[in-house]
């Protein structure tokens, strides 16, 4: 909201400078976006004359020129192209101030100038100016310059919040600082005339819809301009004054006391008549800003006898609006109920500067004043306009709201310490008269529909005070904080993952149809949003794949070879009319570990499954066991990818992403890796967030370990993992089989006694090629063996590794390197 | 194995491996060193069964051992200095020693996203005030994100807050929405537990703003709230003053000015002294007359919405707005993480650039 420093001045009766009212304003929780001085501020500066011209003797460019002031004569050196013999300018002579300081006297190239012609820039009346200001003919000489141009002022810019309706007028901001500053507010009050005693009919249909019209006849007018200082105060509101006082008026007695008016033609009127009614069905109006509306009875409207004339507190009706021919009016101001008008705007989609007003809640008490200053004001440009009715018809009279307060409340409300005392003056400030009683009854004016409790007492009681008296002191007591799980695995995660190389990225929860077509993802499981910014945004994230990739792309675009990114994010799936949200960690790694250039050549690798495996592992390891076995789906090259799974079910996936969707996503680079896991997975009950385990640490053996190295030949087809299983599950105090028909007396009975055990097997090589047979592959494995109890003898150990030998030779028909 | 058959087996190992050191090429070194002195080595595995024989004779034994384990090593260094120039004469040494100015090899260095730092170095802060972590949907209904935080359907307020809408309904065909903030967490919260209740709740909110340097379609924000006996608008004071000089320094001054959010009722504003000119309004005490570029000139910034809860708020959660008060507060963490990382342009949280990611 605009307001106008002078304008506001109106209404404060004691001095207040600008930059202190603004100070003032903003203490009590006006929001300033913006405060700039207007008008002409200079000092010094007369009118003259040009009576010569000469030229400088030592400068092309400028001019030596006499200035008749009408009392003296001063010669001058001037640089402006624009100067002529006779012509009227602004004259600064020496002490003059202008925007560019005090001017002095000073030598010019040589020649002594007594002052200068001003620019209109220099005096500051204008942005910027092209040589030098020239005034109208007839402008007297020698008068103060400062009168030819408005007097100083300051434009502010307020932003109004939703609870400050109550403040969108200059006399309403006025009361605000008057009554919390204490200064006397010049409360309008135009008077009641006398002899308008005609009758006029204004019919309410539903008092609930408009509690209050009062209806001003005015006859006796003719056509008159709209006073310049009128125009001027409309410009600075933003608005193009129409250069007819019956036009401009309303849009000033709405900046001024914030009451919407409407003036219609009272001759054209059918009746005469008003009638504040809903529209019938079919009913048409066509409206001042060129629409025609077909009506419902939705609308409340504004009809005479026969039609509607204005969508009631929205937009009056062009068939009977005021023009330069009009001689009477009916002045139409009254009080709408927010619902009716909010539902018309919404309908309609037309907005004004009245239904704004309305829609938030005016002052019922003071449409007749207002009526009543259109009049006033109308009747300085056409002074012999005559009131024939004034009709005040307020069927659902405002009856104010009593609210009872306890004071304790309010201190403890603010956590400060006010005096009784101190709390009855911030209410009475506020207008909130309080009746002797206890608990104190406060009634609230009927401009201050926003206060409708005790926690709306204590904010204006804090704001009287001031929150900086507000102490920051509390009696908080400590309280135990639970760890929320989503937080800290995230956490967990993000941290890990940044050791392991991976950048964090943020992409928005919004994905395009191309998006999901270039990931192969469905867009029958996407949520859909109603109304998206544009189509890029069309759909919620069914994966965080698509988002990864464009951040992928991104980068290798701008010169990156190798990327590792990561993303902790929701995705948004709907299933047979149900929906879910579900937190992932996914990640997309491209490129040479652990970097693409330096120094020791080859130790540099090209990023593949087992490296993306590797990381996999190590980050979630800490969050559970996790088990990979083949597959995945149609994202991933069928022969590297693999499902992630924990005791119970797969949870994630992880694997090459297919050719076909990276060139799809514009992608140049080959061999892009992508895991993604849900975070639901990684919570467990039992330690949520926490460490695998639980936290729990196993002793270790005081005894020599004794490891061994074993390489068996085994088919391709079999995995790894099985193998391992195999050798881990060897029992050291289970005897090797017997062949049959041999002694039943087992060769190691008796030493492998209880206490030994398998601590690890690790496949420390992994070789296919010369000596191995196609089809075939060796594993070399490293058994560690040890014992909690005593030292292990290699006999012992022997004889576990032939155990073990046979149950891998019974089970892969695997046979030892040789 | 006897001493002797330990010994006979020692000197062979040596021999052999003189044998071999003789001829071999540079690039069979390693594999050499392997093959005899790594831990598989056929000199450290011989070296190991030492263990097997009594005290006295592992002593006499394993000098042997040591005296030619040492030798064949010196062996291998000098032969590697005479072979291997770029490894040893660049990096491991010879006379003039290593070169200590290489580049260490790199270590995997990745990054946590700028809004992740913020939100987790928030969360530190509040955490030691006691403020628990909570979570809650990003698919929320008008209930939970307007209701009940006294936002009713005709609310002029509703118009600022541009929703996304979803295409889709709930089970209880109530329309769903993107949450346009993090306040909706109060009221589930609420609804679920008692008081005393101290909350934050960092996440990402929507709203249809148009991209822009300042504004972005998907942002952060945390949330926070204590709801106790006797909670009023000094607590929230200390609170807030805690929590930005923990974060900004303790010469940061706050400033409370009384504003408008539905949920609470009194509402205020926090503004804190420019981190980038101190209060001072200008770029630097040297150029007085030149705006600080971060604050406009003002001296301020503003931090947070805050504010004594609304008893309508309260009273849709169940609670008694007689018995129960609390005061409750929202910030932007993007605005945190702008001014923390010195970053001027939002657009760049959500661009991704490695080079700048990398930096954190
Ligand atoms: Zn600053």
């Amino acid at each position: 909201m605009k307001i106008l420093y002078s304008w506001l001045m109106d209404f404060v009766g004691a001095e207040l400078e600008a930059e202190d009212a603004i100070r003032k304003l903003q203490k009590i929780g006006f929001k300033v976006e913006e405060a700039k001085k207007t008008g002409a501020s200079f000092k010094g500066v007369v009118t003259g004359r040009i009576l010569k011209i000469d030229r400088h003797p030592n400068a092309d460019r400028l001019s030596l020129v006499e200035v008749d002031t009408g009392k003296n004569v001063f010669k001058v050196v001037c640089g402006a192209g624009n100067i002529a013999v006779g012509q009227k300018v602004p004259f600064a002579a020496e002490g003059a101030v202008l925007t560019t300081g005090m001017l002095k006297k000073a030598k010019i190239r040589g020649v002594e100038s007594a002052g200068m012609i001003c620019s209109g820039q220099e005096l500051g009346v204008e942005e910027k100016s092209d040589g030098i200001m020239t005034l109208p003919e007839d402008t007297p000489l020698g008068i103060d310059a400062l009168d030819l141009f408005p007097k100083q002022d300051w434009l502010m810019e307020f932003e109004i919040l939703p609870n400050q309706a109550y403040c969108l007028s200059h006399m309403a901001l006025a009361r605000e600082i008057c009554s919390f500053y204490g200064l006397p507010f010049k409360k309008p009050s135009p008077a009641f005339p006398d002899g308008a005693c005609a009758d006029f009919p204004i019919n309410i249909e539903k008092p609930m819809s408009c509690p209050r019209y009062t209806g001003i006849a005015l006859r006796n007018l003719r056509f008159a301009p709209t006073p310049q200082w009128m125009v001027d105060r409309l410009r600075f509101m933003g608005i193009n004054p129409k250069n007819n006082i019956l036009i401009d008026v309303s849009n000033y007695v709405l900046f001024e006391l914030g009451q919407p008016t409407h003036c219609f033609d009272l001759d054209l009127l059918k009746g005469p008549a008003i009638n504040v009614r809903s529209a019938g069905k079919g009913e048409r109006i066509k409206t001042l800003d060129g629409e025609d509306l077909e009506l419902s009875e939705k609308f409340l409207v504004i009809a005479d006898t026969e039609r509607p004339v204005a969508l009631a507190g929205v937009i009056g009706g062009v068939e009977t609006a005021v023009s330069e021919s009009t001689k009477n009016i009916l002045i139409e101001s009254a009080y709408f109920n927010p619902l009716n008008i909010r539902k018309t705007s919404k309908e309609t989609g037309i907005k004004t500067e009245s239904s704004y007003r309305f829609e938030r809640g005016t002052d019922p008490e003071i449409t007749a004043a207002a009526g009543l200053r259109i009049v006033e004001l109308i009747k300085q440009s056409v002074p012999q306009a005559r009131i024939e009715a004034v009709i005040d018809n307020y069927p659902l009279k405002y009856r104010p709201a009593v609210i009872e307060v306890e004071p304790m409340k309010i201190k403890t409300i603010l956590g400060a310490d006010i005096s009784d005392n101190d709390m009855l003056k911030s209410l009475r400030a506020v207008d909130l008269q309080e009746e002797p009683s206890e608990p104190w009854k406060l009634t609230v004016p009927s401009f201050r529909h926003d206060i409708e409790n005790i926690w709306d007492v204590a904010e204006e009681t804090g704001r009287f005070i001031g929150y900086d008296v507000i102490p920051a002191e509390t009696g908080m007591k400590l309280m135990r904080v639970s760890p929320e799980p989503f937080f800290e695995i995230s956490l967990k995660l993000k941290t890990e993952l940044a050791g392991c190389g991976f950048s964090e990225v943020y992409n928005y929860d919004f994905v395009s149809n191309k998006d999901l077509k270039n990931c192969m993802l469905d867009e029958k499981t996407c949520i859909d949003v109603l109304n998206p910014v544009s189509s890029d945004y069309r759909y919620m994230r069914p994966s965080l794949m698509s988002g990864l990739l464009k951040a992928l792309r991104y980068n290798l675009n701008r010169g990156q070879e190798s990327v590792f990114i990561f993303e902790i994010g929701k995705i948004y799936l709907k299933e047979n009319g149900s929906y879910s949200e579900e937190a992932f960690c996914a990640g997309v790694a491209h490129g040479v570990f652990p970097a693409e250039h330096f120094w020791r050549q080859g130790l540099n690798e090209e990023a593949d499954f087992y490296h993306v495996k590797g990381i996999v592992m190590r980050i979630f390891e800490t969050v559970g066991d996790l088990k990979f076995a083949s597959g995945g789906n149609g994202f991933f090259a069928p022969e590297f990818c693999a499902e992630i799974a924990d005791e119970n079910s797969r949870i994630g996936r992880l694997g090459k992403i297919k050719d076909s969707i990276v060139s799809a996503n514009d992608i140049k680079a080959k061999d892009v890796w992508y895991f993604e896991i849900p975070l639901k997975a990684l919570i467990k009950d039992s330690h949520p967030g926490l460490s695998a385990g639980g936290g729990k640490v196993k002793p270790v053996s005081v005894f020599p370990r004794i490891w061994r190295d074993l390489s068996v030949v085994v088919g391709m087809e079999h995995k790894w993992l099985d193998v391992q299983k195999a050798v881990q599950g060897v029992h050291p105090v289970r005897n090797p089989p017997c062949p049959k028909g041999t002694a039943a007396a087992p060769p190691m009975a008796g030493l492998i006694s209880n206490g030994a055990y398998l601590e690890k097997a690790e496949l420390i090589d992994l070789y296919r090629g010369k000596n191995i047979p196609e089809g075939m592959k060796s594993l070399t494995i490293r058994l560690t063996f040890s014992s909690m109890e005593r030292t292990l003898t290699d006999a012992e150990v022997d004889g576990y590794i032939s155990n073990i030998l046979d149950k891998l030779a019974g089970k892969f028909s695997a046979r030892l390197r040789t | 194995m006897t001493p002797s058959e330990w010994r006979d087996k020692l000197f062979q190992i040596k021999d052999a491996f003189l044998k071999d050191i003789g001829g071999v090429s540079p690039e069979n070194l390693d594999a050499l060193e392997i093959r005899y002195l790594g831990r598989k080595g056929e000199l450290s595995i011989l070296l190991r069964e030492l263990k097997d024989f009594p005290i006295e004779e592992r002593k006499s034994l394993g000098q042997d051992g040591n005296s030619i384990k040492t030798e064949m090593e010196s062996l291998l260094a000098g032969k590697k200095s005479s072979l291997s120039p770029i490894k040893t004469q660049a990096a491991s040494g010879g006379k003039t020693g290593i070169d200590v100015t290489l580049p260490g090899y790199p270590f995997l260095k990745g990054s946590i996203h700028p809004i992740s730092f913020t939100v987790n170095k928030l969360a530190e802060v509040f955490m030691r005030l006691g403020f628990t972590i909570a979570d809650g949907p990003h698919i929320e209904d008008d209930y939970h994100n307007f209701e009940a935080l006294n936002i009713p359907q005709c609310h002029p307020s509703r118009d600022a807050q541009d929703t996304f809408y979803l295409a889709m309904k709930d089970s209880q065909a109530n329309n769903l929405l993107l949450r346009t903030h993090t306040s909706p967490v109060q009221i589930r919260t609420m609804m679920k537990h008692k008081p005393p209740l101290r909350i934050i709740s960092p996440g990402r909110v929507f709203r249809r703003d148009a991209l822009d340097a300042s504004h972005s379609f998907v942002f952060h924000q945390i949330e926070g709230f204590y709801v106790d006996r006797n909670v009023g608008m000094a607590d929230l004071k200390w609170t807030m003053e805690a929590f930005i000089k923990e974060l900004f320094g303790s010469d940061t001054r706050l400033r409370f000015r009384p504003s408008y959010f539905p949920f609470v009722e009194p509402g205020a504003e926090v503004d804190m002294t420019c981190v980038f000119c101190r209060g001072r309004g200008n770029r630097s005490a040297a150029v007085p007359n030149e705006k600080c570029p971060v604050c406009k000139g003002s001296g301020w910034l503003e931090m947070l919405g805050a504010g004594v809860i609304h008893p309508n708020v309260l009273k849709a959660c169940s609670m008694d707005p007689v018995q129960w008060s609390g005061f409750a507060f929202g910030a932007g963490i993007e605005r945190f993480a702008m001014l923390l990382f010195e970053i001027r342009d939002m657009r760049i949280f959500y661009e991704n650039d490695l080079r700048i990611l990398k930096q954190l």
